[in-house]
């Protein structure tokens, strides 16, 4: 099991065949240890601003870059990405939105927000896997978010 | 308010009518009822002047009478007849004594004398300076009046003679002389003219001309048609000085005629009088006439120009427009029915407006459940058809060394399907989307959009041998976003289908047409069955099997629904393994 101290990416997606096919994606990057997955919009709030209940969140550890799909039960994506932009603790984590299309004009919406980045889930896995682990690295690897 | 006469405004046409009309039935009434009172007072003048000299002539007849039965009576006095036969050496007081019955001593304006028939004067009595001159015997004894004459141009003297007889039926022994003077004088003529009321004059004079007189004094005698004489007095128009109307009459039985005449200037000053007071009182009838029609046409005009007003205001779209209206009459109606109309066309509009708002609120909704529903299809259609890509995929990497290899062929089908069906989702939401997408007209340089999307169409044909010629092409008018989807399909088309060519060629030009200008896309390619033609832009249409070449057949259907939102047309040539051209048309963009 993943801890949370240990944590750099944060993926939140309710689908579990998304979540799995992404997870992959990742660890065929070797990126897969450093990442936890919520399932819904509500869960990643509570990770982030919950009172305690919350069993794996630690004051402290912030993970180094937030994948989020914008369509998520109880709490929508865009919801999600206010509230982190609204915080000044967590305002400084990259966040790169999920989408099933380019058309969604929810994209828009998301880079008002403060997104930093999005990435097209294609139906095609290569593809999906390619863009979601160069994603993953680059802001892993290249981009140092401020200390 | 100029113009012809037909073309002014009602206001000034019908009071100008009616007071044209009240004036000439004026006029004529007046023309008529000045001539009735013309004729009138000519009637009256001849009735007037005829009556005059029938009197006067009936007056001097008598006293003709009168004369000449003195005269009869002195000429067969004995004592006279005694004086004159004895050659007035005896009985010259009888003859006086008998000339006193005549005319006593002393009697003014008259002279007697006796005459022998030698042509002596045995006598003269009376004023000596009317004396006669020796004259012809008459024709006979009874008393013949002489014509007048002038002596000493004053005085004006006529004669009555009769012969005297040795007896009774005796031979003629002399004559009879009572010579009368004619007293004119203003007081004479005042007097007199006084009489047959004041404005007539009287003439008396010879019926065959000079001398005559008006009473007052010796005048010229008055022209011969003023002195035609018949048996009563007529009375006759002429000139005499200025023109006249007159009646003549001779006194029977002398060479003396009288005449009453009234100046026609007179006659008619009275009707002229009338004519004035007349005219004056029809201009007055005219002006309040023309007021009268000018405060009708008012009335009548001046609703028809608030109509007016309110019409054009709710024509410019003041719908609350109406006007005041007063009265029962047609126009208080007319007002009543504009009012009428002008609340149903309100009220209409007021309909239209809800329905227009309710229709656009139905065509939101309807507009934002198709929103939805590309996002659900974008969304929840693509996430099933990743996992079973994805999955298929985990199978065939981490399993594939297991499987056989009709498993492994079977896993190859279901990634193609895969792919081709989120091609297909991609490829309908863009199209779709081209429907809701706002239009930003502006000017497109068409030679710079198509070399960009041609250097891109190079890049992804990659090493396969694509030759691209691009002639000057013009600037458009339209949206530059989709006019680049719609030259990538069409490139992309192009490329796709010249695949099997090498080189492939294909070639972007244009062609002016009026205003618009006609671009086309043509390539070496596949090209089509020109049966099919009409199929080509359809969605979903394809002309060749998927195996052949690829396509969801959204490109072309895309390109067209561009072109014809720039207002433009699109058409495709081709044949079979000839290649195919593809035409579109848009509006030229000026380069001021």
């Amino acid at each position: 099991m993943t801890q949370p101290h240990e944590v750099e990416i944060l993926l939140v997606e309710d689908n579990p065949s998304d979540a799995e096919l992404t997870l992959r994606a990742l660890k065929q990057r070797n990126l897969a240890n450093q990442v936890f997955v919520c399932h819904d919009g509500a869960e990643a709030l509570e990770f982030f601003f919950g009172d305690g209940s919350h069993a794996l969140r630690e004051i402290g550890v912030v993970p180094k870059v937030i994948l989020l799909d914008l369509k998520l039960p109880k709490v929508d994506g865009l919801e999600v990405l206010r509230r982190l932009k609204e915080e000044a603790r967590t305002k400084s984590i990259p966040v790169v939105v999920l989408t099933s299309s380019r058309e969604e004009p929810d994209i828009a919406k998301a880079y008002r927000l403060g997104a930093n980045s999005y990435i097209v889930k294609p139906v095609d896995f290569e593809a999906f896997a390619r863009a979601v682990s160069d994603v993953g690295l680059y802001w892993l690897l290249l981009n140092h978010p401020p200390r | 308010m100029s113009g012809l006469p037909w073309n002014w405004s009602i206001e000034r046409k019908l009071p100008l009518f009616f007071s044209a009309l009240l004036l000439a039935v004026v006029l004529v009434m007046l023309g008529a009822a000045y001539q009735q009172v013309r004729t009138a007072a000519l009637t009256f003048a001849s009735e007037r002047v005829k009556r005059s000299t029938k009197e006067w002539v009936n007056a001097s007849q008598r006293s003709t009478a009168q004369q000449r039965t003195q005269v009869a009576t002195l000429v067969a006095d004995p004592g006279l007849r005694d004086f004159v036969a004895s050659g007035g050496r005896r009985g010259r007081d009888w003859a006086l004594a008998a000339m006193r019955h005549v005319a006593p001593d002393n009697t003014p304006n008259v002279a007697m004398e006796l005459w022998d028939t030698g042509g002596h004067r045995l006598l003269l009595r009376g004023d000596s300076a009317l004396a006669s001159d020796p004259a012809p015997l008459p024709a006979s004894d009874s008393g013949v009046v002489s014509p007048y004459r002038v002596r000493r141009d004053t005085l004006l003297l006529s004669d009555m003679q009769a012969v005297v007889r040795r007896g009774p039926e005796g031979e003629v022994i002399g004559r009879v002389v009572v010579v009368r003077r004619l007293n004119v004088s203003a007081l004479a003529r005042q007097t007199l003219t006084g009489i047959a009321g004041g404005d007539m004059a009287l003439l008396i004079g010879n019926v065959d001309g000079d001398p005559w007189t008006d009473l007052e004094k010796v005048i010229p005698a008055p022209p011969p048609e003023a002195r035609v004489v018949h048996d009563s007095a007529i009375a006759v128009s002429y000139v005499r000085g200025d023109a006249k109307i007159g009646a003549a009459a001779r006194i029977p039985g002398t060479p003396i005629m009288f005449i009453s005449e009234l100046s026609r200037r007179q006659v008619f000053a009275q009707s002229r009088t009338y004519l004035r007071r007349m005219s004056l009182i029809a201009a007055v009838i005219v002006v309040i006439g023309a007021l009268g029609a000018w405060s009708v046409s008012r009335r009548i005009t001046d609703p028809l120009n608030h109509l007016t007003t309110a019409a054009a205001a709710i024509a410019a779209g003041d719908l609350g427009q109406r006007v005041n209206v007063s009265g029962t009459d047609e126009l208080g109606r007319l007002g009543h029915s504009f009012n009428a109309m002008a609340g149903e066309v309100q009220r209409a509009r007021g309909d239209l407006e809800g329905q227009v708002v309710e229709r656009t609120r139905a065509l939101r909704e309807t507009n934002a459940e198709l929103e939805a529903f590309s996002y659900s299809v974008s969304h929840d259609l693509r996430a099933p058809l990743r996992a079973i890509h994805g999955f298929a995929r985990i199978l065939l990497e981490d399993h594939g060394t297991g499987l056989e290899p009709e498993a492994k062929r079977v896993l190859g089908v279901i990634d193609d399907n895969t792919r081709r069906m989120g091609q297909l989702i991609d490829d309908l939401l863009s199209f779709s989307r081209l429907g809701r997408k706002e239009f930003e007209t502006a000017r497109v340089d068409m030679a710079d959009l198509v070399r960009t999307v041609a250097a891109e169409v190079r890049l992804r044909a990659g090493d396969r041998p694509l030759d691209i010629a691009i002639g000057p092409l013009p600037p458009a008018l339209g949206d530059r976003e989709m006019l680049r989807q719609a030259i990538t399909n069409l490139l992309d088309n192009a490329a796709k289908f010249t695949r099997q060519r090498a080189p492939g060629r294909i070639e972007v030009g244009h062609r002016a047409d009026g205003a618009e200008t006609v671009y086309y896309v043509k390539d070496n390619g596949a090209g089509f069955d020109p049966r099919y033609t009409s199929k080509l832009f359809g969605v979903f249409q394809r002309l060749h099997r998927a195996e052949e070449f690829e396509g969801t057949g959204v490109g072309l259907a895309i390109v067209q629904r561009i072109v014809l939102r720039h207002g433009g047309r699109v058409w495709a040539e081709g044949q079979p393994d000839a290649g195919a051209t593809f035409f579109f048309t848009l509006r030229g963009a000026s380069d001021a």
